[in-house]
């Protein structure tokens, strides 16, 4: 049990750095959301007055 | 460079694209509803641990009525807190970021308002009335009954549908790591559910325990760190307005985070009956946990850099930041816990009931707080009053700090107590001074909680986003422009562009994963365990012992009497045979416990008599002077001896708990069959300086007659048997008053109810062999337990204080001299065969009886009290009334003739 948890663990660590130090493009890739968040904040700031639309605007299929 | 090039093109026509779509729509009447509904179920649930807690200082308070004991209203605050307050605090949250994160609004309006019917009303209000009125499961985390259960459920199943789904629509390739937090939540938590609360009640015992360890740890694990850590990971760089510090980071977090806390299921079991390699295999993912946390905690502090002004002035960061230092503390903390040097020492103290306040309010409500606040400023016509919030953050702040010192301060001093052989109500009073604290924290935490909500509604109104906002400016996010980013649909991050699915099978993946091996394959190997060991003749429990079991559920027995005996020098010595996997083959659902404010109770069989169980289930303190337990005259019809067929039937189960190891003859088999165990961890003390009798072997109970019971003489100087006979009044006081009476007349509170009433001390004169005999075995049949857990020391100065209590009367008259001839034939006739020839209590029929006859060698009972019992018997025992049988003149001659038997030592050489 302490095996398989230690190996996969490791496995996946491994994993990780290796296409973090292989791949440069997978860092410009993994690292894109936290700029994109923050591009939507700013779309969603810019839009003042749909801060407070009217929530029946919603799609209302279910 | 040409690649770079044409990624930053690429992604910078993304963006414009996205500017000119429409903005989703988000549902804020929903993200107002459930913010209401959490602080109002927040403050309710609060009011519930704050009495409980006080309960532990005032037994009595509110103990008249069943909807108010302790156990139902400690189920609804935990459960409150988890659906209630962070369930509504977490739903509101994922109406505000799903659509900001998915770019597409939740499925349905409706749906939400369905949710939130469901949620608060199917859920959260009719769970808490019906555990009051009695219909709860005793599993941790899990304690509202099936049929609320089946609602939430069906509320994960809809959150699926309102909040999955449109990530799963999006088709986002660069789902940000808050996004991955909520899908991984909702699925799991989803799956993980039914595990903890349906399973339990299907498979038994041992087996079914491994299942709750799993629901146990994934209900923290599962639903409350990764919706509480998806709101720190947005509000931090929402109110920086700078990315946080590596999403690639945050990434490896969240994979750490969902493959690991699944497996830590069972550290809540370390040395149970659970097979060992599922321990060490939690406690090793425990350890990995830490250290993915520290990684977590890391890059959400690295994310603040250079902000530590708005940290300190805005205060939903504040708020954040605090939980996310918690968040590191209380990790560390349970992986240090779950270590068995550690585990084996704390476990079921109150050190753990600190950890898990700091984990549910210093880490999970703080950071939920915070992320109400954020939004609460961000939603037009909404704003807090940030005077109150800055004293709500101060008041939590401090009331919760002391109440986590003081209850891992209480844990040490019960793990303390609970190594030595003090009896257990020791530990009770050496932490009665730190419950009280505890209780008075609460309420600067109630306070703060009032205060929160007051400013919410408080706020200045304003149809327009507060000013304090600072909106994201085109600097914040150059660096995103500067970066190297793949192209969407790039060869081979074309897989990656389904993040969001590979986040859903994760979730079922890693969810299978913790089920197989932490359930199904420890509960393969117990299953065959059981069928290899178990006693052929092992009987199910009656229908009578059976709706006890469910009672003592119901009331929340569980939560302060665990019913397994862990493999641990200190827990055999105090207990018994370590609980084998066997005994709880019929156990539907498990009752193992997680912690223990009274004794173990799975060794309860031919304890306790059952007059001394009814009289301490009417009233605990009517037996156990500084008893915390809560009273239960519900199950009576208004005294101890008239308890109604539920008080009898929890009488019934509490006794059948450790029948079938000592019935079975267990133990002695496999002593016969194995070779002595190596004894360093368990070693014999039989001689009278030893403070307990650990056995060498596991045996079924403590408390059997042992012939190897000391003799205890008291002091032969008499400056030292004065200061003993003091120290032994006051224990007297303190755990022998409440049966025999502040006197020693047998007439103490518990006397009314019990049968053969507590012996009056004062009514006869004892040699050392007999009161010693007494205090080492008990006596059977009475409500007399053992109290060879005392030191020997106490148990002396026990003696010296009980000899005190016997007035001397003079020599014997001529005429009462005279008649000694007349008593002994009479005694040879009437009253041999149970107390013996020679009055030593050992005639034919005594082995039979319970309570043994009368040894007169050993106890010289006053004219009175041996006219007394001639002329009425004693109730309760075997022994008859003679004043139909017997003259008066007889009955004269029989009491000085038993008062002529009396063989004091021949010498008192103080040993």
């Amino acid at each position: 049990m302490i095996n398989l948890i230690v190996i996969l663990t490791s496995a996946i660590m491994f994993a990780l750095l290796l296409v973090w130090w292989r791949w440069p493009v997978f860092r410009g890739w993994i690292e894109a959301p936290k700029y994109s968040m923050l591009l939507q904040e700013r779309r969603f700031d810019d839009q003042k007055t749909e801060l407070e639309l009217p929530t029946n605007s919603t799609s209302d299929k279910w | 460079m040409t690649t770079l090039a044409q990624n930053l093109s690429s992604r910078n026509n993304q963006a414009n694209t996205r500017d000119l779509a429409a903005l989703p729509s988000v549902e804020y009447d929903l993200v107002r509803a459930h913010v209401l509904a959490s602080l109002v179920t927040l403050v309710i649930s609060v009011v519930f641990g704050i009495t409980v807690a006080t309960k532990f200082s005032f037994p009595e308070f509110l103990g008249s009525h069943a909807w108010l004991t302790w156990g139902r209203l400690r189920y609804n605050h935990t459960e409150g807190i988890f659906f209630g307050w962070l369930g509504n605090a977490f739903l509101a949250f994922f109406y505000y970021a799903v659509p900001r994160l998915a770019n597409r609004p939740v499925l349905s309006r409706k749906l939400g308002w369905f949710l939130f019917w469901i949620w608060n009303f199917a859920v959260v209000l009719s769970g808490w009335t019906l555990v009051l009125a009695g219909f709860s499961q005793p599993l941790e985390w899990a304690e509202f009954p099936l049929v609320v259960a089946a609602f939430v459920v069906l509320a994960f199943v809809l959150m699926v549908f309102e909040f999955v789904l449109p990530f799963l629509r999006a088709r986002l390739s660069d789902l940000y790591v808050s996004g991955w937090y909520i899908i991984g939540g909702i699925v799991f938590t989803m799956l993980a559910y039914p595990v903890g609360n349906v399973v339990p009640n299907l498979v038994p015992g041992a087996r079914g325990a491994a299942f709750s360890g799993l629901w146990i740890h994934d209900a923290v694990g599962l639903f409350v760190t990764p919706f509480a850590l998806a709101i720190a990971y947005y509000v931090i760089p929402a109110t920086t307005r700078r990315p946080i510090y590596s999403h690639f980071l945050s990434m490896v977090g969240f994979w750490l985070l969902f493959f690991m806390y699944p497996l830590n299921g069972t550290h809540h079991y370390v040395y149970s009956a659970i097979p060992m390699s599922a321990q060490k295999g939690a406690i090793v993912a425990s350890a990995y946990l830490g250290m993915d946390v520290i990684l977590v905690v890391t890059n959400l502090l690295l994310s603040l850099r250079g902000n530590s002004d708005t940290a300190s002035k805005d205060i939903p960061l504040r708020f954040v930041w605090f939980g996310v230092v918690a968040y590191l503390v209380v990790s560390l903390q349970g992986s240090v816990q779950a270590l068995m040097p550690v585990n084996r020492f704390i476990h079921f103290t109150d050190w753990v009931i600190g950890h898990s306040h700091l984990a549910m309010i210093g880490f999970a409500s703080f950071i939920a707080l915070g992320g109400i606040a954020h939004m609460w400023q961000r939603i037009a016509g909404t704003s807090y009053n940030a005077r109150m919030m800055n004293w709500s953050f101060w008041l939590l702040a401090i009331g919760l700090t002391l109440m986590v010192a003081d209850l891992t301060i209480a844990g040490l001093v019960e793990a303390q107590v609970w190594q030595s052989s003090a009896p257990w109500i020791d530990s009770v009073r050496a932490v009665g001074s730190y419950w009280l604290v505890r209780t008075l924290s609460g309420l600067p935490i109630l306070a703060g909680f009032v205060l929160f909500w007051t400013g919410l509604v408080t706020g200045p109104r304003s149809e327009t986003v507060t000013s304090a906002v600072r909106p994201v400016a085109s600097e914040d996010v150059a660096a995103f422009d500067n970066d190297s980013v793949a192209a969407p649909g790039s060869s081979w991050t074309g897989w990656l562009s389904h993040s969001h699915v590979v986040a859903f099978g994760a979730g079922v993946g890693f969810f299978a994963l913790s089920f197989l091996v932490l359930a199904i394959i420890p509960g393969r190997e117990l299953e065959d365990e059981i069928k290899r060991v178990a006693p052929v003749t092992m009987a199910t429990l009656t229908a009578s012992e059976q709706r006890g079991r469910v009672i003592y559920g119901r009331e929340g027995c569980a939560y302060c009497h665990t019913e397994q005996v862990r493999s641990l020098a200190a827990d055999v010595q105090r207990f018994g045979a370590p609980t084998e996997p066997w005994e709880t083959k019929y156990d539907y659902p498990q009752l193992w416990g997680t912690r223990r404010i009274g004794p173990d109770l799975s060794r309860e069989f031919n304890l306790h008599t059952p007059d001394w169980q009814l009289t301490h289930l009417f009233n605990p303190r009517l037996v156990v002077r500084d008893s915390v337990m809560p009273p239960y005259p519900w199950l009576f019809d208004g005294g101890p001896n008239k308890p109604t067929q539920e008080g009898l039937d929890v009488l019934a189960y509490l006794q059948s708990l450790g029948r079938a190891r000592q019935l079975s003859g267990f133990d002695g088999q496999r002593l016969a069959s194995s070779i002595q165990p190596a004894t360093s961890e368990m070693p014999m003390a039989n001689e009278p300086s030893g403070r307990a009798t650990p056995p060498a072997v596991p045996v079924p109970m403590i408390g059997g007659f042992s012939f190897t019971a000391p003799v205890l003489h008291p002091a032969a100087d008499l400056a030292n048997l004065q200061e003993e006979t003091s120290r032994g009044g006051t224990l007297f006081a303190r755990n022998c008053a409440s049966c025999h009476g502040s006197g020693g007349s047998g007439d103490g509170r518990a006397s009314a109810s019990l049968l053969p009433k507590p012996a009056n001390l004062t009514a006869a004169r004892f040699t050392d062999e007999r009161l010693s005999s007494v205090l080492w075995n008990g006596v059977a049949g009475s409500a007399m337990p053992p109290w060879r857990q005392l030191p020997a020391e106490d148990l002396r100065a026990l003696v010296a204080y009980v000899e005190s209590l016997h007035v001397p009367h003079g020599a014997p008259s001529t005429q009462e001299a005279a008649s000694l001839g007349l008593g002994k034939a009479l005694f040879a006739a009437t009253c041999a065969s149970c107390h013996g020839e020679s009055g030593a209590g050992n005639g034919p029929a005594a082995g039979a009886l319970a309570p043994p006859p009368t040894n007169f060698h050993l106890k010289k009972p006053t004219q009175e009290r041996a006219w007394d019992v001639l002329e009425n018997g004693v109730p309760g025992t075997a022994m008859p009334p003679w004043r139909n049988e017997l003259s008066a003149d007889q009955r004269h001659a029989l009491v000085e003739f038993v008062r002529s038997l009396y063989a004091p030592p021949p010498e008192n050489d103080g040993q």
